[in-house]
């Protein structure tokens, strides 16, 4: 209908024509633009604006109730002269190696081993090692909490076997505190990175396996050339997911150590909410966070690069 | 291209008009009016709500019925949420337009800076408060004009009940290792302690996954130092400073007592409750801790347990009252002053002595003859006699209870000495008052 009604004016190559066109170009251009419009505002109001209004807070001196003092990037400043700040921060980090490392590498293992050998209790063996992540992390750590408790399951265990001698308090050790808590994420990731992995198997094409046979490959040198390196994506998208939750974790860590003993496995999240309830220094938390999210950014930045399809 | 710019641009914009004012600003109010007070009962119903801990409320319910019995105009509601979430959420409910009008304090932190509750001192005048109460029970709930130094200025809160912390002790394993009788000074206790070691038994029960070690750092360094002058570093007066001689060898002493085997190797990983188990089922000769758990330890040992206050040439203590507030909010603080003032009286004394806590009448506690409260009692009598209470070192300043837990777990685990203790502490008391 459009296309007939303009169609003698396209004769006519005029200046008005050619705006006309232009205007209709662009607004042919904004449609997508209005498609994605509702998830775009939601997104802005509740993910873009709350974190453009922290970082604007994190420039303030702000206890949340009374006024606020402008402070620049003092904020900033005070997270690096810290200790418990910084130890925050680089115990953050160290729980990837418990959060990302550690369940990849039995993911994948766990994963490879299960493709070769087909089970018939493929389901159960699915839903126990999926069942941590579907639990309430807060749950999880009281349940941990008490397991790794003075008198508790752990240790009782010990004493059972004749190793009596190694129980100890493990979340008021300050050697041990710190595996102790990242092995419960360990648990909790390991079950998500085996399903992932597992599926992505299932996708790689069989002809791979079969031409790796001809060449006189074992199932150890398949696993590392063929199911590996096939796996890039999915390895990727654990990588990100788990990553995320070591940086930004707060509820076991919250809920075993509050921090302690001393700040051995305080995380950010655990900070920013004692900056914020405890201490008062609303500005200082923001600081805290807006770094968090920028490094989580980059290390976001880092897996993508890493993990793209070449 | 240009579209996109356009766009991020107008986006950008709007954002930063919405941010670019200070946070809060608009909440900021300035000091209650304050006029002229009364002190009779309203003639029209007043209906107030008073929010609480279960812990320190244990009480005050009966205080409540016995009130409104006295005053009929007067309801109170009463509404309690645990310590922790109380302590993170009463300023925000303070601020917020559905403010309870009788709050507990449990440290003065922001609260009086920002004009979150009102000055009791027309009311404090117009009762005799300062008649009633020694001056070192309401010390700590005087703030000065500049919101956060204590000791000095108007009254914001009025005490209900007192803890006191001291030393608990195993009566059949003190005697079994050859102490005859509570010791009297730090040299004494030391000796009491290597009895104790010697003989096979642990000698200090403690339970420091949320710090408890401070007490003990703070109860030697008071009785060195003497009560006064700990007072003024816990209350925050300018120029003062946690490096005393009496802290230095307060640090010290626990640093000495963990590296000797005299506490209990996994104290980091259990609390101040797991402790309390311990020690009732004969784990520790000695034991510090507050009165608060004098119910459970007397009943669970059969009387077979003691208290003393901290030994030194004066007894001194950790003391400090379960003391409520009036909001900044509330419509009728002549009605919630008189119900201030009915928490001293000789029935409110005797509920909160009931429930555990040194009464502000002494007269209303009534222990029976040999029981740990009697010794509680006998040392808290002990200790006003000499002045001796000093506020918890953990309420100096809003941060200092999580910096004293971090600190002495890192004490007595042997990853700082005496020195590295007490910089961590000054410095996060210098943050806020110096």
């Amino acid at each position: 209908m459009a296309e007939t009604a303009y169609a003698p004016r396209r004769m006519a190559v005029s200046r008005a024509g050619t705006a006309t066109r232009r205007r209709r170009r662009q607004a042919h251009r904004l449609v997508p633009l209005l498609y994605v419009a509702p998830g775009f505002l939601f997104y802005l109001t509740f993910v873009i604006a709350p974190w453009l209004q922290s970082v604007w807070i994190s420039l303030w001196e702000w206890n949340g109730v009374g006024v606020a003092t402008w402070v620049g990037l003092d904020n900033y400043a005070e997270i690096l002269a810290e200790p418990a700040l910084r130890a925050a921060l680089l115990n953050a980090f160290g729980f990837i190696v418990f959060y990302t490392v550690i369940p990849i590498v039995l993911g994948l293992v766990l994963a490879a081993v299960v493709a070769a050998t087909p089970w018939r209790a493929m389901p159960v063996i699915r839903t126990v090692l999926f069942l941590p992540q579907i639990l309430p992390l807060v749950a999880v750590g009281v349940v941990w909490k008490w397991i790794y408790s003075e008198d508790g399951p752990l240790n009782q265990l010990l004493g059972a076997v004749g190793l009596g001698d190694f129980a100890r308090a493990w979340l008021g050790d300050f050697t041990w505190a710190f595996p102790a808590v990242g092995l419960i994420g360990s648990w909790v990731s390991t079950g998500l990175c085996f399903l992932l992995l597992l599926s992505g198997i299932g996708r790689i094409d069989q002809s791979l396996y079969e031409a790796a046979k001809m060449d006189g490959c074992g199932p150890v040198r398949e696993f590392w050339h063929v199911t590996v390196p096939s796996l890039r994506r999915e390895i990727g998208v654990a990588a990100t997911v788990t990553i995320i939750a070591a940086l930004a974790g707060f509820d076991i860590v919250y809920v075993m150590t509050g921090g302690g003993p001393g700040h051995a496995t305080t995380v950010p999240g655990v900070q920013v909410y004692e900056l914020v309830f405890t201490a008062g220094r609303v500005g200082t938390a923001c600081a805290l966070a807006t770094v968090l999210s920028v490094l989580t950014c980059a290390v976001m930045y880092g897996i993508n690069r890493l993990t793209k399809e070449r | 291209m240009k579209l996109k710019v356009t766009i991020a641009t107008g986006i950008g914009a709007c954002l930063l008009v919405a941010a670019c004012a200070p946070p809060g600003a608009s909440n900021a109010q300035g000091p209650a009016q304050q006029g002229p007070v009364g002190t009779a009962a309203p003639t029209s119903e007043v209906t107030l709500s008073l929010v609480s801990t279960p812990e320190s409320g244990a009480a005050i319910r009966s205080i409540i019925t016995q009130f409104e019995g006295k005053h009929p105009t007067v309801k109170i509601k009463y509404q309690d949420t645990n310590f922790d979430d109380y302590n993170k959420s009463l300023n925000l409910s303070l601020a917020s337009a559905q403010s309870p009008d009788i709050v507990l304090l449990n440290s003065v932190g922001t609260t009086v800076k920002d004009n979150l509750v009102r000055s009791l001192a027309a009311y404090e005048k117009a009762y005799s408060w300062d008649k009633v109460y020694p001056s070192t029970q309401l010390a700590q709930w005087r703030v000065g004009g500049d919101g956060k130094t204590l000791g000095f200025g108007d009254l914001y809160a009025a005490p209900a009940g007192f803890s006191i912390v001291g030393v608990y002790y195993n009566k059949a394993k003190a005697a079994k290792v050859g102490i005859a009788s509570p010791p009297k000074t730090l040299e004494e206790f030391d000796a009491a302690l290597a009895k104790a070691k010697a003989a096979g038994e642990l000698p200090v029960q403690l339970g420091n996954a949320e710090g408890h070690a401070s007490f003990a750092v703070q109860l030697i360094g008071q009785s060195h130092d003497g009560a006064e002058k700990a007072a003024t570093w816990a209350f925050g007066h300018k120029g003062s400073t946690f490096d005393s001689p009496g802290n230095r060898q307060g640090a010290d002493k626990v640093r000495e007592w963990a590296g000797k085997g005299y506490l209990p190797a996994d104290a980091n990983g259990v609390d101040l409750q797991g402790a309390v188990d311990k020690f009732t089922k004969g784990e520790g000769v000695f034991f510090i801790d507050g009165n608060w758990d004098a119910a459970k330890i007397g009943e669970r040992m059969n009387g077979d347990v003691g208290f003393f206050a901290f030994p030194g040439a004066k007894a001194t203590a950790i003391g400090t009252s379960v003391a409520y507030g009036i909001s900044a909010k509330c419509a009728n603080p002549d009605a919630a002053a008189l119900f201030l003032d009915y928490l001293h009286s000789e029935a409110a004394s005797a509920a909160e002595f009931k429930a555990g806590f040194m009464p502000a009448d002494v007269a209303a506690a009534k222990p029976e003859p040999g029981t740990v409260m009697a010794d509680i009692v006998a040392a808290w009598t002990k200790v006003n006699a000499d002045n001796g209470l000093v506020g918890f070192n953990n309420n100096a300043t809003a941060t200092m209870g999580d910096t004293l837990t971090a600190a002495t777990q890192e004490l007595i685990a042997g990853k700082t000495d005496g020195a590295g203790f007490i910089g961590a502490i000054q410095t996060d008391w210098a943050k806020t008052h110096g």
